[in-house]
C-alpha cells in the first residue's frame, strides 16, 4: 500500500518536475539578463577625469619635508621647488640659459665678485588658514632664506637637521662674503672671490626663496619646523594637503605673479612601486609618471594614449681607475682597457637602450662639450698591442668594485661589472667583482682598496664645474670625492681659469682643455649617458623635462576633448624628444 | 534560550582570553624590549617608560601584566606604530570601514550570483545546468585570489583599459574621509563632480570586489545546491506538488526559507577565509585597508601594529560567529534544543 503510493507519488514527482523545469526555463534566461544589465551598468568611464580641472602626478615617494634647501632627495625636490617656491632666477631648460624669476634684472661686476639683484615687485606669498601675508615679497625673504643656509647662528639655521647637502657640496658658505639691501628690491650679494658658478647655484632647484614675515610668525609661537612642513612660498601652487604614504594635494594660487596656473589643483598620487605608476597611467589614475624603468619604456611607447619624454640626462656613469695603483698607473694599461670595454653593448644590456654611449665624462648637452675628441673604439687587437707595449702580454688580475643600489646614471651596476668582466677576459685580465650595499660602498671606497670603481656623477645645476671638481681635481682629494686618486697640475689649472669669468665664450676653451688631459690620460672610462624619462598622458600639455630633476607643473594643462580628437599623434611630438642611439 | 546565549558569551569570553593570551606570548618572545613592542614607543623619555611601566605594570608578576595588557587593549590602547609614531587605534579606524566596504559588497555579490545559480542547479539537478555550474563553482574556488587579480589586472586593466587597477576613488575627487565609505562620503561631501566621483568610485570597486566575491559565490552556490536539494526531496514537498502547488511557490516559499539558513551559517564560518582574501586582495589592488596596512606592517617588523591586527581581526571573526549563531538559534526553532554553547 505505502510502496504503491510512494510510487505513485514518485510518478506525479517526476511528472512535475518536468511541468516544473519548463516553467522555469525563463529563469536561466533571466539571470542572464540581469547579469547583462549589471554589466551595461559597469560600463567603463575611460575618460572620467575631464571634468576635473587637475592633474595627478605618480611620485616615486614621500618627500621629507617641503623644504629643498634641506635635501638633495628626489621625491622632496618634485613636490616643493617648481610647485611651491620660485627663486631669484630660473634655469631655462629649453634654451639652457638662466632667465628671470623673482628677480628681474642682475648685473655682476668685472671681476666676477659682487652680484647685484633688481627684485621683482608685488609678488606675494601664499594665503592659507594659518598665514596671511601681509606685505609683498621684499629683499629681506631673499637675505633670509640665504643667511639661515650660510650663517649658522641664524634662528632657523638648525631647524629641520641643520643640513644644507647641496650648498656644503658648491661651497655656499666660503664663497658668500656678505649680503647687503640696498632697498626693498635690490639687494647685492659679494662674494669672496671670483665664482663662475654662483649664478646657477642660485639657478638650481634647491636655492628657494622662503617668507620671513611667516618665519618670524612662527618664531612668535615657537613653531618654527612649520615652515619646513606647512610651507608658504611665491610659487604657483599652495599645499593643500599632505597624507603620508599616500597623496599630497596642491591648489592652485590664484595670486600668482607669473599668472594663474591653468589646472585648478595637482595630486601626487605617492606610488612607490613603478609597475604601480605605469598601471595607473594607463588606467588614468595618473596623468603623468616619475622614472619608467628602463624595461618599460617599450610598454609606454605602445600604448597610442602615453606619450615618453625623453632627454639626455646631465650625467655619466664611468669605469674609474685606481691611478696611484700598479698597473694602473701605466698610461699603456688605462688605453688598452678603454679599447677592450664595449660600451655599446653594456648600453644595449644594462640600459635596453635608454642611454647614449659617453665619448667623454661631460654629456653633449653642455655648453662645454667638446666634440673634438674621438673615442676610444672598440678594438681588442689594438687593446692587447697596448697591453703588450706596457709588459703585461700576459694580463694579470684586478678588482673591480660596484655598488649594489640602483641609481639615475646606473640602473645595474651589478650586471655592468660582469659585462666588463667577460669584455676584459677577452685581453685575458680577469676581474674580480666585489660588491656593497651603498652605504658601506661610500664608506670602504675612502680608502682606496680597490683596483677600479664603477660609478657615476649626476648634475646639481648647469656649470661643467660641477663636474669636473668634485670629481678630478686634486683638492677633491681631500674631500673623497676623487675615486679615481688622479691629480693633474694641467687639469687643475684650466678649472681654476674656467671658474675665473662669467662668459660662457671665454670659459669654453678651458674645459675643453680639460676634457683633453681626461681623453688623452684615461683616468676614467666613461660608458653612458643615462636617458631621462618621464610618461605622460598624450591629453596633458604644457609639461617639459628639466635635465636637472626637478619636475614642473606650473604651465601643465590638460587638453580638452575636442582639441584632442582633431590633434594627430605626430604632432604632439615633443621637442624634447631624441631618439635613441 | 537564555541559557544557551549566556553558555555561548561564556564561550566566546574565555576565547577571547585564550587569544590575548597567545599574543601576550607572541609579544613576549618577539625580539627587542618588551616595553618598547608593547607600547610602539622606540627610545622613551624616563617618563613616558615610567607610563608605560605603569600602564602595562611591567614591575609585577606576568599574570599582572597579562591583565593589563588586556586592560589597555580593550580600552583602544594599541600602542603607536614603529613606522610612523601615530596612535594604531587612530591608524585602524580610518582604514577598516574601507575593508569593511570591500567585504559588505563582495558579500553581496556572492549572495546575488551564488543564491539563484545554486538554486538552479538544484532544480537542474544531474543536468547539463547543473554539471557546468558545479564544475565552474569547482574551478572558480581553485583559483588563487591573487592570481586572478593580478590576470584582472593585467586584462581589464591594462590590456583593455576599461578599469582602474588600483586605489579607491580618483586623487582629483577630493573627499574628506569623514564615514570611511567612499559611497557615504561622497555623498556628504561637498565637490563639484558627485556623479562623476559615484562613477569613478564605482569603476574602482568592480575588479577588487569581484576578485574577493569569487570565492564565496562559489561556495554559496555549492551550499545552496547541497541544502536545496535535500529540502526539495522532502515529503512536505512531495506533498507539496502531489496538491498541485505551483512550482514557483514550493520553490520560493516553502523550500527556499528551510535551504537558506544553513547557507547564512556556512557564511559567517567562511568570514575569516574572506578576511584573508580580502587582504590579499587589497595588496593587489592598493586596497587602502587594514589588510595591506598589516602585510606592510610585517615588512617592516611593526610589532604594535601586527599585535593590534591579530586581536582586532581574530576578535571580529570570533564576535561574528557568536552573532550568527545567536541570530540562528533565534530563527530556527529546531536548534532551540541546544543549550551547549560549544554544541
Amino acid at each position: 500500500m505505502l510502496s504503491t503510493l510512494g510510487v505513485t507519488l514518485e510518478n506525479i514527482n517526476r511528472n512535475q518536475c518536468i511541468t516544473m523545469k519548463n516553467r522555469l526555463n525563463f529563469v536561466l534566461p533571466s539571470y542572464i539578463l540581469i547579469g547583462l544589465i549589471m554589466l551595461a551598468g559597469c560600463t567603463p568611464n575611460v575618460e572620467k577625469n575631464t571634468h576635473t580641472p587637475g592633474i595627478v602626478y605618480c611620485s616615486e615617494g614621500d618627500p621629507t619635508s617641503f623644504n629643498p634647501q634641506l635635501t638633495t632627495n628626489g621625491p622632496t625636490t618634485d613636490a616643493s621647488s617648481y610647485q611651491i617656491y620660485n627663486r631669484l632666477v630660473e634655469y631655462d631648460p629649453t634654451s639652457g640659459t638662466i632667465v628671470p624669476a623673482l628677480s628681474h634684472r642682475w648685473f655682476i661686476n668685472d671681476d666676477g665678485t659682487k652680484y647685484t639683484f633688481y627684485l621683482r615687485k608685488k609678488v606675494e606669498f601664499h594665503h592659507n588658514d594659518i598665514f596671511s601675508p601681509t606685505r609683498y615679497f621684499n629683499a629681506d625673504d631673499v637675505i633670509f632664506s640665504i643667511n639661515r643656509i650660510i650663517d649658522s647662528a641664524h634662528p632657523y639655521h638648525n631647524i629641520s637637521g641643520g643640513n644644507y647637502p647641496f650648498f656644503e657640496n658648491v661651497g655656499f658658505t666660503d664663497s658668500i662674503n656678505k649680503i647687503v639691501k640696498v632697498n626693498d628690491h635690490m639687494i647685492i650679494i659679494h662674494l669672496t672671490q671670483k665664482d663662475a658658478s654662483f649664478i646657477a647655484s642660485l639657478a638650481s632647484n634647491f636655492m628657494v626663496i622662503q617668507s620671513k614675515e611667516y618665519a618670524d610668525q612662527l618664531l612668535k609661537t615657537q613653531d618654527m619646523s612649520s615652515i619646513d612642513n606647512l610651507p608658504i612660498g611665491t610659487g604657483p601652487f599652495v599645499l593643500d594637503s599632505y597624507f603620508k604614504n599616500n597623496h599630497i594635494r596642491y591648489k592652485a594660487n590664484p595670486q600668482y605673479w607669473n599668472g594663474t596656473p591653468r589646472i585648478e589643483q595637482l595630486v601626487f598620487n605617492i606610488t612607490p612601486k613603478s609597475t604601480n605608476r605605469i598601471a595607473k597611467l594607463m588606467t588614468g589614475d595618473c596623468d603623468v609618471s616619475a622614472l619608467p624603468q628602463s624595461s618599460e619604456i617599450e610598454t609606454i611607447r605602445r600604448n597610442k594614449k602615453l606619450e615618453l619624454q625623453i632627454q639626455t640626462g646631465f650625467n655619466v656613469s664611468y669605469l674609474g681607475f685606481n691611478t696611484e695603483k700598479p698597473p694602473f698607473d701605466n698610461l699603456k694599461v688605462r688605453q688598452a682597457i678603454a679599447h677592450a670595454v664595449n660600451k655599446k653593448s653594456i648600453v644595449k644590456a644594462v640600459y635596453y637602450g635608454s642611454a647614449t654611449i659617453a665619448d667623454g665624462p661631460l654629456p653633449p648637452l653642455s655648453w662645454a662639450y667638446n666634440n673634438t675628441l674621438s673615442s676610444y673604439d672598440y678594438d681588442i687587437e689594438k687593446a692587447k698591442q697596448l697591453l703588450k707595449e706596457a709588459g703585461h702580454e700576459n694580463g694579470f688580475n684586478m678588482s673591480l668594485w660596484a655598488s649594489t643600489e640602483q641609481k639615475i646614471y646606473n640602473p645595474n651596476a651589478l650586471k655592468t661589472a660582469e659585462l666588463i668582466q667577460s669584455q676584459l677576459a677577452l685581453i685575458d685580465i680577469s676581474v674580480d667583482i666585489k660588491t656593497f650595499g651603498s652605504t658601506v660602498f661610500s664608506e670602504k671606497i675612502k680608502d682606496y682598496q680597490y683596483d677600479s670603481i664603477l660609478t657615476g656623477w649626476t648634475a646639481d645645476n648647469a656649470d661643467p664645474d660641477n663636474l669636473f671638481r668634485p670629481l678630478f681635481s686634486c683638492a677633491a682629494l681631500l674631500s673623497g670625492g676623487n675615486h679615481v686618486n688622479w691629480c693633474n697640475q694641467e687639469f687643475d689649472e684650466n678649472l681654476n681659469r674656467g671658474m675665473e669669468s662669467n662668459k660662457q665664450q671665454k670659459r669654453r676653451p678651458y674645459y675643453q682643455k680639460a676634457q683633453k688631459s681626461l681623453h688623452q690620460l684615461v683616468p676614467i672610462i666613461p660608458i653612458a649617458h643615462a636617458l631621462r624619462f618621464q610618461a605622460k598622458n598624450r591629453n596633458i600639455g604644457g609639461m617639459s623635462l628639466n635635465p636637472y630633476g626637478g619636475i614642473s607643473f606650473t604651465k601643465a594643462y590638460r587638453r580638452s576633448q575636442k582639441a584632442k580628437s582633431t590633434l594627430a599623434p605626430s604632432e604632439e611630438l615633443d621637442s624634447t624628444k631624441l631618439e635613441v642611439k | 534560550m537564555s541559557l544557551y546565549i549566556t553558555r555561548r558569551i561564556n564561550l566566546f569570553i574565555f576565547t577571547v582570553a585564550a587569544l590575548y593570551f597567545l599574543v601576550f606570548l607572541m609579544v613576549n618572545s618577539l625580539p627587542g624590549d618588551l616595553a618598547t613592542n608593547l607600547s610602539g614607543i622606540q627610545n622613551p623619555t624616563v617618563a613616558q617608560s615610567e607610563t608605560i611601566v605603569a600602564q602595562y605594570q611591567l614591575d609585577k608578576n606576568w599574570f599582572n601584566q597579562y591583565i593589563s595588557f588586556i586592560k589597555q587593549r580593550m580600552n583602544g590602547n594599541f600602542g603607536v606604530s614603529f613606522n610612523n609614531g601615530l596612535p594604531i587605534l587612530d591608524e585602524m579606524l580610518t582604514l577598516l570601514p574601507a575593508t569593511i566596504e570591500l567585504c559588505i559588497y563582495a558579500i553581496f555579490i556572492a549572495l546575488l550570483f551564488g543564491l539563484p545559480l545554486g538554486i538552479l542547479a538544484a532544480i537542474y539537478y544531474k543536468k547539463t545546468a547543473d554539471f557546468f555550474l558545479l564544475s565552474t563553482s569547482l574551478v572558480g574556488y581553485s583559483i588563487p585570489v591573487f592570481w586572478l587579480g593580478v590576470i584582472a589586472i593585467m586584462y581589464f586593466g591594462l590590456d583593455l583599459q576599461w578599469l582602474p587597477v588600483a586605489g579607491r576613488l580618483n586623487l582629483l575627487y577630493q573627499v574628506e574621509a569623514v564615514t570611511g565609505f567612499t559611497f557615504i562620503d561622497i555623498y556628504l561631501s561637498d565637490i563639484q563632480y558627485k556623479q562623476l566621483a559615484y562613477n569613478d568610485a564605482f569603476a574602482h570597486l568592480i575588479m577588487p570586489t569581484l576578485t574577493l566575491a569569487l570565492i564565496p559565490a562559489t561556495i554559496v552556490i555549492r551550499i545552496t545546491r547541497t541544502t536545496m536539494l535535500e529540502e526539495l526531496n522532502a515529503n512536505y514537498i512531495k506533498a507539496s506538488e502531489a496538491r498541485g502547488v505551483h512550482p514557483l511557490i514550493i520553490i520560493f516559499n516553502h523550500a527556499l526559507p528551510n535551504a537558506l539558513q544553513p547557507v547564512f551559517s556556512q557564511i559567517s564560518l567562511q568570514l575569516s577565509t574572506l578576511l584573508t582574501s580580502a587582504m590579499v586582495t587589497e595588496v593587489v589592488f592598493s586596497w587602502p585597508g587594514i589588510g595591506q596596512w598589516l602585510i606592510q606592517a610585517t615588512y617592516q617588523q611593526d610589532y604594535p601594529t601586527i599585535t593590534a591586527g591579530i586581536l582586532v581581526c581574530a576578535g571580529f571573526v570570533i564576535l561574528i560567529t557568536l552573532i550568527s549563531d545567536m541570530l540562528l538559534i533565534a530563527t530556527s526553532p529546531q536548534q532551540r534544543g541546544v543549550i551547549n554553547g560549544s554544541k
